[in-house]
């Protein structure tokens, strides 16, 4: 059990944030409802059943809302008898019970799962003894049961010198300048013999970042739209609630701070102008650019009142600028440049900005922390221990989206709240009033599984135990829709093995239909318009995706010729393939040619199987051939045992291709499914027949290039290269066992291009490359060209320059005509 | 707790590009094939992983209230009753993997009271 206090808050009048030191570093906690932000807006909103906190809360201020009441700023009002009404509950609730809401809020941050009981707060250096005192009980109320009070600027000073490791700073004195998001303060810091002090201050409560923005729209893109516009009153229609551009207002102020972001790095920055008309009815869409010295010169006085500050400080006190070491910069808006120049130039102070302005007083505070000691004796630790059991009852998949969650509390709920959230952090239902039943609608993510989390907290915001498991609704078809019950592939040209065609995986097996996938492939070849020579076939087949395209049987089948297309298509240009499967399994195809601009598109009904009559006759075709010439491999290679189970099937082949040919195409017998199931059974047969010769052969060619590669490697790789093929050698036991011909040979082509890459840096391959790259010469394209390249080539080699040698070999490749570089075949139109 | 993810902010950058040029070509009104290269350009984000990938929802329409923890508003108007998201400045970034979706960045949108 830690016994330092640890746990630093910095309670700001418009961010609050917490962070724990930990082992000697400070962590900031995030705010867990707000990506990458450390900070949570100081605003409490009160709506009918519920408190909100933070940037929720923040969006409502100022906005009038049936039964609700938000309050931000009330830091300023700390130690007032000032409290804000709440009309709709007939009540009024302090500063200080406005602040203890924040202070609970941002326990909600930490996730080391301490309980919080002490903390250090911080407080502006403004603060007098009635106010400070009003910030401690704004952390009693909040459930810390010791809080220990510390001013800002030290806090910010406190970060600095961990920051540089030296825990002692040495005697002297400087400036905290915080310049915040809402306001300014500037205090000057004391140290003597170790103690720190804070001597003089000043500040603005309404000075800050939001009114920078504010300006850039008001001053720059207003007066800008005006004098290219016709409108009458443009800022009144703007500013005022009731004007209709009103929701434009809030658009630019995004982009004016986006802007004043950008503009902290880059000298000049964009605001787009967009999406309404004027009163002419023209189209206001325009891009204004908005420069770093335009945005120097509008904040100039603002910058300036804040110097002045500093000087009152300094006058009196009787100091001049050497007496100060430096001015530390902390809060958002010291980020812009101008700020730090500004304040650096007329006071001749060196500016320090060195932490980080958004975090540093939480920091600070967390460092100071873990110098505390805690106060807390025991008897006040005990909790109270409350046995809760909540039953919940929801829909677990749903189509709607909302879904009601109903839940029945049994146990004490009296001062009890529960909050839901959504595990991807899209929804939080805001701290409620636990009652003996709960129902609320939630939210739910399309198409995915939407996890929410209940949980219950006392009225400190300490969890307290329930019996409650996760909630857990799929949206959309997830486990409801039906499995795919086989592969479906497309079949592509195999650009490995000229003349023969592969099966490219588009959905595996068991993916929950309804699904859809788009891949594109480069045309291999022309088709010209009106021709009829060369078609592109899209053949989806359903089946194993590791058997050959042969053996499985077409479920969807489109043809493109010359005839169909609106102008020539060339090889090279793209074809993207749309496959869709409904939840009925209907399967949608669509091809289009991006040369073109077309689009071919049918749908197939898997009850009615699509198998034209010539796309059957030259499979049957292709099958006989490709049967003769394994009958005659196995015979020459005395394999006579395949040999003569491929011989058994040729008869049947026979039949099958005679009476494919006797079919006329538009024949509406189903002779021709007859016929395909037929040819498919044979197909499979010569696959299995022949599987084991497949298979061995394609063993054998891994391992050479395994034993290759690695040679290569040991001679002349580098780490890369090493880790890749180390990765492909840890796998083989797992792709070796699939027995798939086709997987194994997908391992031993990633050897391959390692064996490429490895090779295109030794010297000996390089010439070789240039001895036949010369001889091939004569193909050249441009002959002057390749002559001055072989010139430079002979020479590199003379002077060993490797590298440029390479360069010279892939020129010298590019001069080769295309077709002599790849010769592929044509079968599908386009491949692997 | 939340889970959270950080996705490279390159993917986001361009992902609100494709969103903005997506709103530009439904505001065409002659014919053009343009939303295929969006629908593309969309395809190529949804398959970054293997198994998931980034997309993005464009709220504009939908009813907004302050459990809406994916967005970041600014409410126009005066009232705050009814709201109705008028305005999208930028669109709920979410990512997928397998059959879960992160938010990866909140949308930022302009609501208005409809009452």
């Amino acid at each position: 059990m830690e016994n330092t206090i640890n746990f630093g808050i910095d309670l700001g009048t418009t961010n609050s944030a917490i962070a724990k030191f930990v082992k000697g570093e400070v962590i900031v906690f995030n705010n867990p409802l707000d990506y990458g932000r450390a900070t949570l807006p100081s605003v409490v909103a009160y709506l009918k059943d519920k408190i909100i906190v933070g940037s929720k809360a923040k969006e409502l201020f100022e906005k009038q809302k049936k039964d609700a009441f938000t309050q931000a700023f009330f830091k300023r009002k700390m130690g007032t008898s000032e409290s804000f009404p709440i009309k709709s509950q007939n009540r009024s609730v302090t500063p200080i019970e406005l602040s203890a809401q924040v202070l609970k809020e941002l326990k909600t941050f930490v996730n080391t799962g301490d309980t919080l009981e002490s903390v250090v707060i911080t407080i502006p250096a403004s603060f007098d003894l009635i106010q400070s005192n009003a910030t401690k009980e704004a952390g009693y109320q909040a459930g810390f049961k010791q809080v220990v009070l510390l001013q800002e600027p030290i806090a910010a000073s406190l970060a600095y010198a961990n920051m540089k490791k030296s825990k002692e700073l040495n005697d002297g004195q400087w400036l905290v300048y915080d310049f915040g998001g809402g306001t300014f303060d500037v205090a000057l810091i004391k140290i003597k013999d170790g103690e720190m002090k804070v001597i003089d201050h000043e500040g603005n409560n309404f000075l800050g970042g939001a009114d920078i923005d504010q300006m850039i729209v008001d001053k720059l893109v207003i007066p800008k739209i005006n004098a290219e516009f016709s409108f009458e009153n443009l800022e009144d229609e703007m500013k005022s609630a009731s004007g209709k551009l009103n929701s434009k207002y809030y658009t630019l102020l995004y982009n004016a701070e986006k802007a004043k972001i950008n503009l902290s790095a880059v000298s000049s920055a964009e605001i787009e102008v967009v999406g309404f008309e004027d009163e002419d009815g023209n189209e206001v869409d325009f891009e204004m650019t908005i420069t770093r010295s335009e945005l120097n010169e509008l904040i100039k006085n603002a910058v300036d009142s804040t110097i002045e500050m500093i000087k009152t400080i300094l006058t009196r006190n009787s100091l001049g600028s050497k007496d100060i070491q430096f001015t530390l910069m902390v809060g958002g808006s010291t980020y812009i440049p101008y700020v730090r120049q500004r304040v650096e130039e007329i006071l001749q102070i060196p500016v320090n900005c060195e932490i980080d302005p958004t975090t540093a007083v939480a920091v600070g505070a967390a460092y100071y922390a873990a110098t505390k000691q805690k106060e807390i004796s025991k008897s006040d630790k005990q909790q109270k221990k409350t046995a809760l059991s909540i039953k919940a009852s929801y829909n677990k998949a749903s189509k709607e989206k909302d879904e009601l969650f109903a839940a029945r509390v049994t146990g004490e709920t009296e001062g009890l709240f529960y909050k839901i959230v959504r595990q991807d952090g899209g929804f939080d239902s805001g701290l409620k009033k636990l009652t003996e039943r709960i129902s609320e609608d939630l939210p739910l993510v399309e198409n995915a599984y939407n996890f929410f989390s209940l949980t219950v907290y006392d009225s400190l915001n300490n969890v307290v135990e329930t019996d409650i498991e996760p909630i857990g609704i799929n949206s959309g078809f997830g486990i409801s829709g039906q499995p795919l019950p086989e592969d479906i592939c497309l079949e592509v040209d195999d650009l490995d093995n000229p003349g023969s065609t592969r099966l490219f995986l588009l959905f595996q097996r068991n993916t929950i239909l309804p699904t859809k996938r788009t891949v594109t492939f480069p045309l291999n070849k022309t088709v010209l318009k009106g021709s009829n020579d060369e078609v592109i076939k899209v053949n989806v087949l359903q089946g194993s995706h590791l058997s050959l395209p042969e053996s499985i049987k077409t479920i969807g089948y489109i043809e493109i010729s010359g005839k169909n297309l609106k102008r020539d298509i060339s090889k090279g240009s793209d074809i993207e393939i749309t496959i869709t499967i409904s939840d009925s399994q209907d399967l949608t195809a669509s091809a289009y040619l991006t040369m073109a601009d077309q689009e071919f598109k049918e749908t197939f009904n898997p009850k009615e199987r699509h198998m034209p009559v010539n796309l059957l006759k030259e499979q049957v075709e292709v099958l006989s051939d490709k049967l003769e010439e394994e009958i005659e491999q196995a015979t020459e290679k005395e394999d006579y045992e395949t040999a003569s189970a491929l011989s058994k099937l040729k008869k049947e082949m026979e039949v099958v291709a005679e009476e494919t040919e006797s079919l006329t195409p538009d024949d509406v017998t189903d002779k021709r499914y007859q016929l395909e199931d037929k040819k498919r059974k044979i197909a499979q047969e010569i696959d299995s027949a022949t599987k084991h010769k497949r298979l061995q052969k394609v063993r054998e060619h891994y391992f050479e290039t395994k034993e290759e590669c690695l040679k290569l490697i040991n001679d002349s790789g580098n780490d890369h290269e090493r880790k890749t093929y180390n990765d492909i050698v840890a796998q083989e036991d797992a792709f070796m066992s699939t027995n798939s011909p086709i997987k194994i040979q997908e391992k031993s082509d990633e050897l391959h291009s390692i064996i490429g890459q490895i090779k295109w840096r030794t010297p000996e391959f390089l010439k070789g490359i240039f001895n036949w790259l010369k001889n091939e010469q004569h193909k050249m394209r441009d002959q002057t060209e390749a002559k001055s390249h072989i010139d430079s080539g002979n020479f590199a080699i003379e002077s060993q320059n490797w590298d440029r040698l390479r360069e010279i070999n892939f020129a010298l490749l590019d001069q080769l005509p295309r077709g002599a570089k790849e010769q592929i075949t044509t079968k599908i139109g386009f491949g692997l | 707790m939340n889970e959270q993810i950080k996705v490279p902010k390159i993917y986001i950058d361009l992902l609100d590009q494709v969103f903005e040029i997506e709103k530009k070509v439904e505001a065409l009104t002659e014919s053009n094939s343009i939303s295929r290269n969006v629908s593309r350009l969309k395809e190529i984000f949804e398959q970054l992983e293997t198994d998931g990938g980034l997309f993005y929802h464009n709220p504009i329409g939908e009813s907004y209230n302050e459990t809406r923890t994916d967005i970041e508003a600014s409410i126009a108007g005066n009232s705050a009753d009814n709201l109705i998201i008028t305005e999208v400045i930028k669109p709920i970034v979410r990512y997928r993997k397998g059959g879960i979706t992160l938010i990866a960045r909140k949308g930022i949108v302009v609501a208005e009271s409809k009452s």
